[in-house]
């Protein structure tokens, strides 16, 4: 397990307390209010709710909403892969050519979050605008049809995720590019007499507890996302996320808004339990 | 940089593609920062737009005005202060509780390991909407809190801890313990090999779940959106503000905080590099 | 609002809150009481020394870095407005404020503004978390313009006044189509498929579409609702409608990814000063108008806002807030102070409606507004 775990069971649980109290006092505490929400039942037209073990409420968001479930897995599974796919290239040459530059590219990353979600997603409408140079040109190369169009289709939704959520892929994946050790690399050079294979049999092994990081980073938040599809999809890509968003606001129906959202957060579990059985437990918990 | 010894049987004929291939990662890297910055690039052009209206949408003209009078919006600059203040303090508070559990997680075993990793994925898994409608429950029950300043602090470092946690943790996983073992055995301490060696090796992680962290606070809308109280935070002014069009003011600073953030990022990368000259 | 609790009011925030009857609700409950801050019973005459004002963004007047009117309000009354503009789509805010106000806690506001094209206002009064106004101190009141005098859901207008109203029409950009004028050509015309938005609000929509089914959206039935909602559907599936929006019609209005889109008066003014292409027209069948309401919410310093309320209903003030917001002014008489200092305003008939068009916009059902079943029908059609 570790070297220094012959010290006393005392230290793990030093090292916890602080951010285990926070998150108790934080998040868990909060959830408990949501649990129990959603097993209220009432009115939502005059907000009176009262406690009832109102289990339909979860089985309701099952059967209303199983499309939206599904399509929020599959936006988020798809921005993911693609997330991965693009990053991975972009993390391995900060890692390894980025020299003392490294930082600043790293800052580079996630420059786009200092202009808020709403503006980056605007200045993608203006970039994806049916009259835009990146339409155009897709239509003159008939990628699209003539009056094919990016936005409010599944595809700006996608790709407004996947831009969305890169970066939490990307540094992880930077995280532990970096530390590999170059010569482990140079030594697998001489003995295989090429620089793919020794990639694929030293590096991307040793990159993988980053992959599991930035898989984990990307899927489960996207899939909980609502302002992509709000923005740049039509009625027919709203995820699970706008439902539950809805729920809450417009609808006050506060209970069937906690009863969605413990049956997402149950799903992304079981799928994240699979994910971490395929890849081999040691990579994502050490 | 890359000097690796090629085989001798190695053709020129190799050498060019192995050129090609070595700047294609280049090129390709290039290109991923052009569409990552494409945005941010829209964002700047528009801080020099005039728009007659109030609607910020298509190009009308070039102008200064709006850099000039940059501080004419009311709150606009409060906003991204308070912003960047939180964003600062939350990474900070965050990532040192993240890697405190990361380490725990990936270097004991303990009773409750398998129920803290589960722990550590549930913020992320939960919507925003009802994170933060819950935790505002939370402190609407304690009636000595105030919602503002704190509160939103509060909410911040709440969904950071996870980033942190899982980011230093790739690190930690393939961290090769016997470095450790042989600064003590050449007779450091527990913590002085902590210091001296485990830290340092660890930094570019821990930076990473910084900048990680400190995006994602700048960046939070809707947790911070309930739990705001009176306050008033960059996105939720933008929010605000792009219902009835932004002021061209937003761009200005969206484009001043991208560059004081780059100018800062190269001035310690040449400052750095001018203590390796001079020792 | 008193400062202690008396049992009766306990019972009721309890029937109203459900959590209070908990132990940490209970505490909360009576610190709530404790807590409000600059509330007063409606009793007290006395003014604050500050008004804290939540209002929707750009919905005042601007001069730089400060307002005039509330200058000018400061300067008559010597009550500094707290200004914040923290409000920008209604269900969203009611959001934040439930969960204080369900716990009998002040939201730190004497002034908040709420549309009636949403049923927050009427739920609001519904669960009592406004103050009635000190119309004593409102005199002005007087210069409110008559149709506005009577809602349905605050018929003797006891906890509101209206801000701003503005109206629900069709917008189309003529470079890109001929007018569209009518709703049935908004979601039928072919050739304007996947180029038109439709409103997500579900009362702006409803009364539209209702309207164009020779249907009356003042009085909602299951089956005109039914018969709308299909007509919606039917566009919706066959791509005819592109997206549902908020305001946020306005960037594709603008760069002409839209041809045409249901939309609100006063943002088209705005847009308009940027591309003259655009035209906006209440709908052939007829079209809606919705009013954003002021109200006191619990805890609010009574007679403070109801003093600020008589203020801009002051036509000489509604001039002021009007010569720059764009939207329609509530106030009579508002119209004549513009006439001479800004004309052009005053003659802009989407500020200033003209009779024929006041005639032609209804308002819709506010039972319709809280019906559970239509609100999950429509949410569900709109996507989410």
């Amino acid at each position: 397990m570790g070297l220094l775990h012959r010290h006393r069971g005392l230290t793990p649980y030093l090292l916890l307390a602080p951010g285990l109290i926070f998150l108790l006092a934080f998040f868990v505490v909060p959830l408990g209010f949501l649990a129990y929400q959603s097993l209220e039942s009432g009115n939502q037209a005059t907000l009176t709710y009262s406690f009832t073990w109102a289990w339909s409420n979860y089985g309701n968001a099952l059967r209303d909403y199983k499309g939206h479930f599904i399509r929020s897995f599959e936006y988020a599974g798809i921005a993911t892969a693609l997330a991965l796919i693009l990053s991975y290239p972009l993390a391995y040459w900060i890692a390894f050519r980025g020299g003392r530059w490294k930082n600043l590219l790293l800052l580079f990353i996630i420059a786009p979050f200092f202009v808020t979600y709403l503006i980056r997603t605007l200045a993608w409408e203006t970039i994806l605008s049916d009259n835009g140079i990146v339409v155009r040109t897709l239509r003159d190369i008939h990628v699209l049809g003539a009056n094919g169009r990016l936005l409010a289709t599944s595809t700006a939704v996608v790709a407004g995720i996947t831009y969305n959520y890169l970066p939490f892929m990307a540094l992880p994946l930077y995280v532990s590019l970096e530390q590999i050790d170059h010569s482990l690399i140079e030594a697998a050079q001489d003995l295989y007499a090429s620089k793919w294979k020794a990639f694929l049999r030293v590096t991307l092994p040793l990159s993988l507890p980053g992959v599991v990081a930035g898989t984990l980073l990307t899927f489960i938040p996207a899939a909980g996302d609502f302002i992509n599809a709000q923005l740049l999809g039509s009625t027919k890509q709203h995820m699970i996320g706008n439902v539950i968003q809805s729920k809450f606001l417009e609808l006050t129906d506060y209970p069937a808004a906690a009863a969605m959202s413990f049956i997402l957060m149950a799903i992304i579990l079981v799928l994240v339990f699979i994910y971490a059985r395929a890849v081999g437990t040691e990579k994502l918990t050490g | 940089m890359n000097a690796v010894a090629q085989p001798l049987t190695a053709r020129k004929r190799v050498d060019v593609v192995g050129f090609l291939r070595y700047h294609l990662l280049t090129a390709y890297s290039l290109l991923m920062f052009v569409y990552l910055l494409l945005p941010i690039g829209v964002v700047i052009l528009f801080s020099f737009n005039n728009p007659s209206g109030r609607f910020n949408y298509t190009w009308q003209g070039f102008t200064l005005k709006y850099w000039q009078n940059w501080n004419s919006v009311p709150g606009l600059w409060g906003a991204m202060k308070l912003s960047l203040e939180i964003a600062l303090i939350a990474s900070l508070v965050a990532t040192a509780l993240g890697t405190l559990i990361a380490l725990a997680l990936v270097r004991y075993g303990f009773r409750g390991r398998g129920s803290t990793n589960l722990l550590i994925f549930l913020p992320l898994s939960t919507p925003e909407i009802v994170l933060g409608a819950s935790l505002l429950t939370l402190f609407l029950n304690v009636t000595f809190v105030q919602l503002g300043f704190w509160t939103i602090l509060i909410a911040h470092v709440m969904f950071c801890i996870s980033f942190a946690v899982v980011t230093v943790k790739a690190r930690l996983v393939g961290f090769d313990r016997h470095i450790e073992e042989a600064a003590m055995d050449l007779g450091a301490n527990e913590w002085t090999t902590f210091q001296k060696v485990t830290l340092p090796l660890i930094a570019p992680a821990i930076l990473a779940a910084l900048l990680l962290c400190f995006a994602i606070s700048v960046d939070d809308f809707v947790v911070t959106y309930l739990n705001a109280g009176s306050e008033t935070t960059f996105p939720l002014f933008v929010w605000g503000a792009a219902r009835v069009g932004a002021p061209p003011q937003v761009n200005v600073f969206g484009t001043a905080i991208f560059v004081v953030a780059v100018t800062a990022m190269l001035g310690s990368v040449l400052y750095q590099r001018r203590r390796e000259v001079r020792a | 609002m008193t400062d202690h609790l008396s049992r009766r009011e306990l019972l009721r925030r309890a029937a109203a809150g459900g959590t209070v009857l908990t132990l940490p609700g209970l505490l909360a409950a009576c610190g709530g009481a404790t807590k409000s801050a600059a509330g007063t019973g409606s009793s007290s005459k006395q003014l604050a020394k500050t008004l804290e004002f939540s209002n929707w963004t750009l919905y005042i007047d601007v001069k730089g870095q400060k307002h005039p009117s509330l200058d000018q309000f400061q300067k008559k009354t010597g009550v500094k407005v707290d200004y914040k503009e923290d409000i920008n789509d209604n269900a969203s805010f009611f959001g934040k404020i439930q969960g204080p106000l369900s716990r009998g806690q002040s939201i730190n506001r004497d002034i908040i503004v709420m549309t009636d094209n949403s049923r927050y206002p009427s739920l609001l009064i519904k669960k009592g978390w406004v103050e009635k106004l000190d119309k004593s101190a409102i005199p002005n009141i007087k210069n409110l313009l008559p149709v506005q005098r009577h809602p349905s859901w605050d018929p003797d207008r006891d906890y509101s006044l209206p801000w701003q109203s503005g109206m629900t029409g069709i917008a189309y950009n003529d470079k890109l189509t001929d007018p569209v004028l009518s709703i049935p050509r908004l979601l039928e015309d072919k050739k304007l498929k996947g180029k038109i938005t439709v409103l997500s609000e579900m009362a702006d929509s409803l009364a539209l579409v209702m309207l164009a089914n020779g249907d009356d959206p003042a009085h909602v039935t299951n089956a005109t609702f039914n018969r709308a909602i299909n007509r919606l559907q039917k566009a919706v599936d066959n791509g005819q409608i592109r997206q549902f929006t908020g305001n946020d019609y306005s960037g594709p209005l603008a760069k002409g990814d839209l041809k045409a889109a249901m939309s609100w008066s006063g943002d088209i003014v705005q847009l308009q000063s940027s591309n003259k292409h655009l035209h906006w027209n209440l709908p052939a069948d007829g079209g809606d108008i919705w009013t954003d309401n002021m109200l006191i919410p619990q805890g609010g310093n009574v007679f403070t806002a109801s003093t600020y309320m008589n203020f801009v209903y002051d036509p000489k003030i509604a001039a002021e807030i009007e010569a720059y917001v764009n939207y329609i002014s509530p106030v009579l008489g508002a119209k004549q102070v513009l006439l001479k200092t800004d004309p052009a305003i005053a003659k802009n008939t989407l500020i200033f409606p003209t009779k024929k068009m006041l005639d032609n916009v209804h308002v819709i059902d506010p039972a319709a507004l809280s019906n559970p079943k239509y609100l999950t029908t429509w949410q569900n059609l709109v996507g989410a």
